[in-house]
């Protein structure tokens, strides 16, 4: 079994730029680069995000599960974050209220900055920023950044179940999640 | 109209997909990480331990990267522990993160539960970890109180000397006595002050 690109060399650098040219381009086609359509999401009129999302989220869950299976890929390769519980809340928690100002996340801003639109090269720049501030101080950070670490946890693991399981919950839930999503973007936009 | 169906039959597929994966359980994977063969060399090249004095030598030379863990009880770590060690518990341990270029030291009371440690590290495929085999009480009676035969031969003095100055670094008190009374053996039997002489000299950890 392989795990394509993974071997840090040309190729897998390579891969990298390939994949995010097409990550940016289908963002921006998607009309990701406006923060109005992302605001959108926080006002309940335009769900388009958490759609897009939740389908990238399906069709790599359900490509990886399924090349896995049948042995194209060896998932124990894929590297899973470690959890962290509150530096994470606490980081999701700022990531939110960034985005909620900013309209934008860290691709979809590289998407309007490469557009063209200000805001765009704004939220780029104060990305660096807290990048480059975090790594400055990150001596000091680093009790918290290490803060409740509770290894890798995965959701089988979490509950108990089997990964096909977890797969099919998901897909579900999408699912739900898009019709959910239709019922109240229909609603907002009646009213 | 076409747009419709064809989400309708996108996530078809996707719900078929998903309804058949909860048959098939869950994708192959390769071989577990822990290679058992693998830990069973290490541990009987005796490359899973250091000496307290070879920790001592690692501490004062300012080695890039050690981490000194502590697993025993915080009242024993506050009473008192190896310099610069931290104080984690065997659940932390088993779920810290570790860095790239890091050396892990464990030590506990004896040895047991820091090679237990020893094995959760490495089964997480931590590579630079070891453990002090006779624990902190090794610590104690190697580098913070060494106790040297007088009478020993001038081959091994050059290496206790170098041992007792090592002590005086950390505040200890080495001494040289008439008969050794050995409160530590290794597992081979030998008195440990040998052990630690022998270590010295050729590094054969």
């Amino acid at each position: 079994m392989i795990t394509p690109f993974s071997d840090g060399g040309y190729a897998s650098g390579a891969a990298a730029l390939l994949i995010g040219a097409a990550f940016g381009w289908f963002l921006e086609r998607a009309g990701m680069g406006s923060a109005r359509k992302l605001a959108g999401q926080f006002y309940l009129t335009d769900l388009t995000v958490f759609k897009v999302m939740f389908t990238a989220i399906v069709t790599a869950m359900l490509g990886v599960f399924w090349l896995g299976w049948i042995g194209v890929i060896d998932t124990a390769n894929i590297y899973v974050p470690e959890t962290f519980l509150i530096p994470q809340i606490v980081g999701g928690v700022v990531f939110g209220i960034g985005f909620a100002i900013a309209g934008l996340c860290p691709g979809t801003s590289c998407v309007a900055a490469a557009t063209g639109r200000i805001d765009g090269f704004a939220v780029v720049a104060g990305m660096f920023a807290g990048v480059l501030g975090s790594g400055i101080l990150f001596a000091s950070l680093r009790q918290f950044y290490d803060l409740t670490p509770r290894g890798v946890l995965t959701l089988p693991q979490i509950f108990g179940v089997s990964e096909g399981l977890v797969v099919f919950a998901v897909v579900l839930i999408a699912m739900a999640g898009f019709k959910v999503a239709n019922r109240i973007e229909q609603r907002n936009s009646a009213a | 109209m076409n747009d419709d169906r064809a989400i309708r039959v996108l996530a078809t597929a996707a719900l078929a997909l998903g309804a058949l994966a909860v048959v098939a359980g869950s994708p192959r994977k390769s071989g577990p990480a822990l290679d058992v063969a693998q830990l069973a060399r290490e541990v009987s090249n005796e490359s899973d331990h250091v000496t307290a004095v070879e920790l001592a030598g690692w501490i004062r030379d300012r080695k890039a990267g050690l981490r000194i863990i502590d697993i025993r009880d915080s009242a024993s770590f506050e009473e008192s522990h190896v310099p610069g060690a931290v104080r984690q518990s065997l659940d932390e341990v088993a779920v810290a993160p570790v860095k790239d270029g890091e050396t892990i030291v464990l030590y506990s009371g004896g040895g047991a539960h820091a090679a237990q440690a020893w094995v959760l590290l490495r089964s997480r495929g931590v590579k630079d970890v070891f453990f002090l085999r006779g624990g902190y009480d090794e610590w104690m009676d190697e580098v913070m109180n060494p106790r040297f035969p007088r009478n020993a031969p001038p081959e091994e003095r050059a290496a206790m000397d170098s041992i007792a100055a090592l002590s005086r670094y950390f505040g200890g008190v080495p001494r040289n006595v008439d008969s050794l009374i050995v409160r530590n053996r290794d597992h081979d039997g030998q008195a440990s002050w040998k052990a630690a002489v022998k270590r010295a000299r050729g590094r054969g950890c």
